[in-house]
């Protein structure tokens, strides 16, 4: 349904419309700011080529034929033409509303649907995701594809402060990720969610949501900065074979939802759900610290680029997520889940949690990415449950479909997922055998659309 | 003549040996007896100068001693024994501390208790080590200074670039450093554009040190941080090994389908010299994709015959190290302390210990860059780490206090980087492929 990329006919041209009407003709409504990569349906689509795409003088003196990187400045230079006055005036054709897509093919944003409204939006996202990074922080060595996304770290880098949870604080980064691993307030975390919690739902699930947070808040979603709230299952909650996952972010997820867009991790990252609204987020957290809308959000967000489609989302299947009541600290990091054996969902679950993603669909961030399958991932743990986890990485692995995922991850992922050795979750397998495979949408069959490609993610 | 001239300080650690040794000193100085033209105390005001006040005295004095074991002048032995043993202390200055040091070698050396004295300090480190006081240390050192971090970060870079694109990481650490390499690893995965791999992590321990304990509540904590980063992780630890030698395929759970990665740290020195082919060959049979060697430049092997000329070179490398200890640490720093007495145990073991004869796996015998690279063309070919490494390392040693430099590789036939202190090049990284 995409048009055709834009050819050049000749460098100086610029665009090659195609109009497309994604949705019905509402009458031209007032302005208002889409959310990224959800067009205005009446918009006009516009597909550049990369090169377009990247040319710095779009806009052309008809008299001179010198070229500018703004229209504002190519008017400014017209003036000095001393026009007359008919001429003075541009063209009346109001232009319609524009629209452009991402001409990497792989890209989410490739697809008209989810095309991006501002043309300075879609340079930078191309040279971010799909650019060479030829920008270097002096500092720490950090790359960028995009000047102003170097300059802003610049200023920046090294001025930032990173703060572990027992207090310490560094000037460096790569002290700051070392320290965090080895630190004792990573157990602590485990200790004081567990006592804190205040889960209502009866989930019992383990949801092991990593968050990161960006310094900046509109950085490149791949730039994460160590966030962290370490992941934590307590060890005396049973996984409860009802409802739990599902209804956990159903639950919350219908309590609205705000756009993390607006929370901006700053330099401390402390607990509590800071996500910067581009960069992604992840699953879901069944902590009391987060707000329920944050994880819902974050849940839709496999990736870690945050936003996957609506599609894709609805025809994945993915593994419920538990969540452990006693507290787990969930700390949406963009890929990470640990996905927990869901046993049963009653229906209502189901539909609620179908409305849940299309409404989280719709807020996605304007970062493309991997299918949200992708990001799962699990974690197999070294002890005897080795086995466990190479079975479920199995599926994976082979390029097979989801359903074999579901029903795997299903038996498996109670076995897979524990905080510590001695800590058993309970298997949910009694009930993993049960049969049909349950997406978490909680429907049923699973419907196989992800390439294997984004199993990989997986392992 | 007299019997008794030492009251060595160092007093929970020379008392079962005084009575003994003094007594094997003395049977040793008669029995030289007959064939000395001189006594002991016309000895002293020949050839043996008075300790300066000025510094660098240390030097001098332990090279006059090692110089005086390998002749097996007894009379000199015992006297600059003696003078040493006035002037030395563990908490003084460099000087003081590396007589002090090297003090401990050149006894055991002349009284031919090295393996015990060895066994002794080992035992006594392994009663202070505990998980907490082991990541302390390491995670200040690694913040004071640059020595094991350019390795981490040289050896980082290499592994990021090699596997790229690949989904499931094998990577066998083979290192002293506590897995405090591998979160910066972890957040790096986790932060690629593409699918985050499934890293398994298999960590050899070869520590003399008993660190099972240790290593447990490493694993524990690297998994936690694995799910934090959202890395599929596996993490394993094999320990109880004698040698590198004993490693086998399946010994180490190698699959078939991983990208494997061998990274070792101040690990190769630890294997005895004659096997260390052999074991290059064993790593090279389970075709890695990468091979990470970091090792500090020194050469105590191809010397080891010659006392004089390995003692020589060991007083030079630790004079470097205690050197640099002491400008990056903080002056009353315990952390120092404490990486200063292991260090003793290290020479210890290279100069008093005949290699063989001890617990196989410690030996401490270091080789520079250039010999290592040698060895290891065998069985791999050199790879150089790229622009983007090299930028990280550099803007790595910015952090540090100034002092620290980057050496390039000098001609085709140098491979791997070295950092450097005051312009000497004290550790070697270096990168290797099949």
């Amino acid at each position: 349904m995409l048009e055709k990329m834009a050819e050049e006919a000749h460098p100086n041209i610029l665009i090659d419309e195609s109009t497309i009407r994604p949705g019905s003709n509402p009458p031209v409504a007032k302005k208002k700011r889409n959310l990224p990569g959800t067009p205005d349906p009446e918009a006009e689509v516009i597909a550049l080529s990369p090169k377009t795409l990247m040319a710095t003088n779009r806009f052309l003196c008809e008299i001179c034929g010198k070229g500018f990187q703004r229209d504002q400045n190519l008017q400014l230079h017209r003036r000095g033409h001393n026009l007359p006055w008919k001429l003075k005036q541009r063209t009346s054709k109001e232009p319609r509303k524009r629209v452009y897509v991402c001409p990497e093919k792989a890209c989410v944003h490739h697809h008209p649907s989810r095309a991006l409204g501002d043309l300075t939006g879609i340079k930078k996202h191309f040279c971010r995701k799909h650019g060479e990074k030829k920008w270097k922080c002096e500092k720490c060595s950090k790359r960028y594809a995009v000047q102003s996304d170097w300059k802003a770290h610049s200023k920046t880098c090294g001025t930032r402060e990173y703060k572990c949870d027992c207090g310490t604080v560094f000037s460096r980064r790569d002290s700051f990720v070392t320290h965090r691993a080895f630190c004792d307030a990573l157990a602590e975390e485990t200790a004081r969610v567990k006592a804190v919690s205040n889960m209502n739902t009866s989930v019992v699930g383990n949801i092991n949501c990593h968050f990161m947070g960006t310094p900046q808040g509109n950085s490149i979603p791949q730039n994460f900065p160590s966030i962290f709230k370490p992941i934590s299952s307590s060890e005396d909650t049973m996984i409860n074979p009802t409802t739990r996952g599902l209804s956990l972010w159903i639950g919350h997820g219908s309590q609205g939802q705000e756009t993390m867009v607006n929370n901006n991790l700053q330099g401390i990252h402390q607990l509590g759900p800071l996500c910067s609204g581009e960069t992604f987020a992840d699953p879901l957290v069944s902590c009391s610290n987060m707000s329920p809308s944050d994880y819902h959000q974050n849940w839709v967000f496999g990736t870690k680029l945050s936003s996957s489609n609506a599609e894709e989302l609805t025809s994945t299947s993915l593994p419920l997520i538990d969540v452990k009541e006693a507290g787990t600290q969930l700390l949406s990091i963009p890929s990470l889940y640990e996905t927990q054996h869901q046993s049963n969902q009653t229906p209502s679950a189901n539909m609620s949690a179908t409305a849940l993603l299309q409404k989280a669909a719709q807020i996605g961030s304007t970062s493309t990415d991997p299918p949200f399958l992708g990001s799962f991932r699990f974690k197999c743990n070294n002890d005897s449950r080795v086995q466990d986890g190479n079975k479920l990485c199995g599926p994976y692995g082979s390029n097979s479909i989801l359903s074999n995922l579901g029903k795997d991850a299903e038996k498996t992922a109670g076995d897979l997922f524990q905080i510590h050795p001695a800590k058993r979750r309970h298997a949910e397998n009694e009930d993993g055998a049960g049969g049909e495979t349950r997406d978490f949408l909680g429907v049923g069959t699973v419907q196989p659309i992800c390439h294997p490609s984004s199993f990989n993610g997986w392992i | 003549m007299d019997t008794v001239l030492f009251t060595p300080k160092e007093a929970p650690l020379f008392n079962s040996n005084q009575q003994r040794n003094v007594k094997e000193a003395m049977e040793m100085q008669s029995i030289n007896q007959p064939q000395n033209s001189h006594t002991s105390t016309s000895i002293s005001s020949d050839s043996i100068e008075l300790p300066s006040a000025s510094g660098k005295w240390a030097p001098r004095l332990l090279m006059e001693c090692a110089r005086a074991i390998s002749e097996n002048d007894s009379g000199k032995i015992h006297l600059l024994l003696w003078r040493l043993n006035e002037l030395a202390s563990p908490y003084g200055d460099c000087d003081q501390k590396l007589a002090s040091y090297f003090l401990q070698a050149l006894f055991c050396k002349a009284t031919d208790s090295g393996q015990r004295c060895y066994e002794t300090l080992t035992a006594v480190a392994e009663k202070r080590h505990s998980f907490d006081s082991a990541r302390k240390l390491i995670l200040k050192f690694q913040e004071v200074s640059p020595w094991m971090t350019f390795g981490h970060v040289a050896s980082n870079g290499a592994i990021l670039e090699a596997l790229e694109g690949e989904t499931k990481l094998h990577i066998i650490d083979i290192s002293n450093t506590l897995c405090t390499q591998w979160p910066i690893l972890l957040e790096a995965l986790a932060t690629r554009n593409d699918e985050t791999p499934h890293l398994k992590l298999t960590v050899v321990d070869t520590a003399s040190t008993v660190r099972s304990v240790v290593m447990n509540e490493v694993g524990q904590r690297m998994q936690k941080f694995a799910r934090l980063m959202g890395v599929p992780f596996e993490f394993n630890v094999i320990s109880g090994l004698n040698h590198l030698g004993e490693l086998t395929k399946e010994g180490l759970g190698v699959q078939e389908d991983e990208a494997i990665a061998v990274n070792f740290i101040g690990a190769l020195r630890k294997v005895e010299v004659e096997e260390r082919g052999v074991v290059i060959r064993m790593f090279q049979s389970l075709r890695p994709r990468v091979v990470t060697v970091v090792e500090e430049e020194a050469d105590f092997s191809s010397s080891r015959d010659d006392f004089v000329k390995c003692f020589e070179e060991c007083l030079k490398f630790y004079t470097l190290y205690f050197q640099m200890l002491e400008e990056s640490f903080y002056p009353t720093s315990n952390d120092r302390l404490t990486l200063e007495r292991e260090c003793s145990r290290n020479i210890v073991r290279v100069l008093a210990c005949d290699d063989g004869n001890g617990t196989e796996g410690d030996s401490e015998r270091r080789e520079r860059g250039t010999q290592w690279s040698e060895r290891l063309k065998e069985a791999f070919s050199p790879v150089g780490f790229s622009d983007d490494v090299m930028d990280d390392v550099k803007s790595l040693l910015k952090r540090y206090r100034a002092g620290w430099g980057l050496l390039l590789p000098q001609g085709d036939h140098e491979s791997g980087i070295h950092l450097t202190w005051k312009e000497e090049p004290l550790v070697w990284a270096s990168a290797w492929k099949p």
